[in-house]
């Protein structure tokens, strides 16, 4: 509850900080929204002259595209860590985060919180209704609802991947590339599965389940029920790899080792 | 509640890899690297009672940050044992800090981008303290610190005073009993050096807070600090009164003479001789120092037989300084004390 409390009290902080630059916000919102429609072109340029890629139509691939889109900017909004070891690790600010009485990982989060990469899941949203609206896809009373557990696992998924990530900043000195190579390895998700060779499906499901963010979730509203299983599992991956990086960044902590001064 | 910190055999040890020289050298750390363990806090003990204001002092790398880091449950020791407002610092990180209060000159608390008072507000959410305990508490650190005027400014704006003085506020929102400060009047002119080293006097005699303080200024130490523990190399090398100190490593005084006649060594020695006085004659200067035992019959003795002997046109008792006696000590090496 006290996490929850304080969850808004960032957010109504951030909206402050963000409000009193103005200009600033108004510039930044219709850059994002132009930035958006420039993908949502991009994606109906591209996938115009497929028509069919390993067994799926080219609506299909636009809605499981769109759909990857949702917890994708659900990730970018609340788990902005890809500079993790720079900002906390070599200047040494994790420091102060250990002496507030808040769990550090989440204290990382609400004082990194970019709520306009949020503005990414009504792109997401927008694509998915333009393709599933072509291909006559109804939906059930429940489908919402499970559509928001999927985003939330799928969003998990991708938290938990790059938390691990940042949590090998603490046992190693060095700098890593290794954050902009996972953000190309995390683009595999978004296209179906089976047009991959097994050894990357089988990366893309169990190791770094990327799949669980876009694909397996989306495929169930698309009726393929051959990946049903898939589909259903995908808030328990999700669940299962956050609590994963959390465990290990507890175990991270314990071997920080501070900045000098 | 008698003791606020306990330390026994408390040890922090770093890898450090060491790279070698030249482009074969660094094929060859590829492979094996030079490593080293350096003992940075090297199985200290000490004990701190409530209520008591304590200096921690050291050269850089002496291991005081490491010791303040572990004691403040940011850094996990190698072996030992802490016990910090009755809690294992690391243990129980979170309810254990908010317990403490900590100030790193070096690194701000606050939020950058916001104003002042919105990062108290923040704060105050943080460690759940209530509205009532807030007013009570944190109208009077205000007044006293005088950053009224500083609570709708972003700290981005702020002066450094300025901005120290909303940090030492911060980190007393929740009025811990015990205050960690790190180098808290690191590149701060005189006046706020002074406006801080009274908030904090006030403070501990107010609510009894117990203060752990490392600083390069002395003068600091010497304004607030009863008790100091010194560090060298990881190890304690003293722990104890800071009077007690300056009395056995404080060597005598110094009283300097300037004369209105022309005087030689020779005849100064001659005017003291039954004195235990050791002269000596700064010829840039034109002064003539004595140097005696820290006796007050003894110095007065010394004065009257100058002043009987020769008009003198100034004179200046100095004792050894803090400073002084705190680096002969390194000098030295350890500290044997009775």
């Amino acid at each position: 509850m006290f996490y929850v409390t304080m969850l808004f009290q960032y957010m109504s902080q951030y909206m402050k900080t963000r409000l009193q630059y103005r200009t600033d916000i108004l510039v930044e919102f219709f850059s994002d929204l132009l930035s958006q429609s420039v993908n949502l072109i991009f994606i109906l340029v591209v996938f115009g002259h497929t028509d069919l890629l390993g067994g799926w139509t080219r609506d299909e691939i636009i809605f499981i595209y769109g759909f990857f889109l949702v917890p994708y900017a659900v990730f970018s909004a609340f788990f902005n860590i890809w500079d993790f070891n720079d900002r906390y690790i070599v200047k040494g600010e994790l420091d102060r985060i250990l002496t507030r009485p808040i769990h550090s990982l989440f204290q990382i989060i609400l004082e990194r919180l970019e709520l306009e990469g949020l503005l990414g899941a009504i792109t997401g949203i927008a694509v998915m209704i333009y393709a599933g609206s072509r291909m006559g896809l109804t939906l059930s009373w429940y489908d919402p609802f499970l559509f928001i557990i999927f985003v939330i696992g799928g969003a998990l998924v991708y938290g938990g991947i790059f938390i691990i990530l940042a949590c090998i900043s603490f046992w190693a000195d060095a700098r890593t590339s290794i954050m902009p190579m996972m953000y190309n390895i995390s683009n595999y998700g978004r296209y179906p599965i089976n047009i991959y060779n097994k050894i990357i499906r089988f990366v893309l499901t169990w190791i770094l389940p990327f799949a669980f963010v876009g694909v397996y979730p989306a495929s169930y509203f698309l009726g393929r029920h051959e990946l049903l299983f898939y589909s259903l599992i995908t808030p328990l991956i999700g669940v299962v790899f956050f609590t994963l990086s959390i465990l290990l960044w507890n175990q991270g902590v314990k071997r920080y080792r501070g900045a000098g001064n | 509640m008698s003791n606020a910190i306990e330390v026994k055999n408390l040890r922090k040890e770093f890898k450090v890899y060491s790279s070698r020289k030249g482009l074969k050298g660094a094929f060859r750390d590829l492979f094996t690297r030079n490593e080293k363990i350096i003992p940075a806090v090297n199985d200290i003990n000490f004990m701190v009672k409530q209520g008591e204001m304590v200096g921690y002092i050291g050269e850089n790398g002496a291991g005081k940050s490491t010791t303040i880091k572990m004691l403040t449950g940011i850094l996990t020791p190698t072996s030992g044992h802490i016990v910090v407002n009755g809690m294992n610092p690391h243990k129980d990180r979170e309810k254990f800090v908010q317990t403490i209060g900590v100030v790193f000159g070096q690194r701000s608390q606050l939020w950058w981008d916001i104003a002042v008072q919105e990062s108290f507000r923040l704060l105050k959410k943080v460690y759940k303290v209530s509205d009532e305990q807030y007013d009570n508490h944190m109208n009077h650190v205000i007044k006293t610190l005088d950053i009224e005027p500083l609570l709708d400014k972003p700290v981005r704006k702020l002066s450094l005073g300025q901005r120290m003085r909303c940090e030492l506020a911060a980190a007393l929102i929740h009025n811990p009993p015990l205050l960690f400060l790190d180098e808290p009047t690191i590149g701060l002119d005189v006046l706020v050096k002074l406006k801080i080293r009274e908030f904090l006097k006030e403070i501990n005699e107010k609510y009894q807070t117990t203060i752990l303080l490392t600083t390069h200024d002395l003068s600091d130490i010497e304004a607030l600090c009863e008790r100091v523990i010194m560090l060298d190399e990881g190890k304690v090398i003293y722990d104890g009164a800071l009077h007690h100190l300056k009395e056995t490593w404080g060597e005598g005084k110094e009283v300097h003479f300037q004369f209105l006649e022309t005087v030689d060594l020779q005849s100064v020695k001659a005017a003291t001789a039954g004195l235990p006085v050791k002269w000596e004659h700064d010829e840039k200067e034109q002064v003539f120092i004595a140097y005696i035992e820290d006796q007050d019959e003894l110095i007065s003795q010394l004065i009257a037989q100058i002043v009987a002997a020769y008009k003198i046109k100034d004179l200046n008792i100095h004792e050894t300084s803090t400073e002084e006696i705190i680096r002969n000590i390194y000098e030295k090496g350890e500290v044997r004390l009775g």
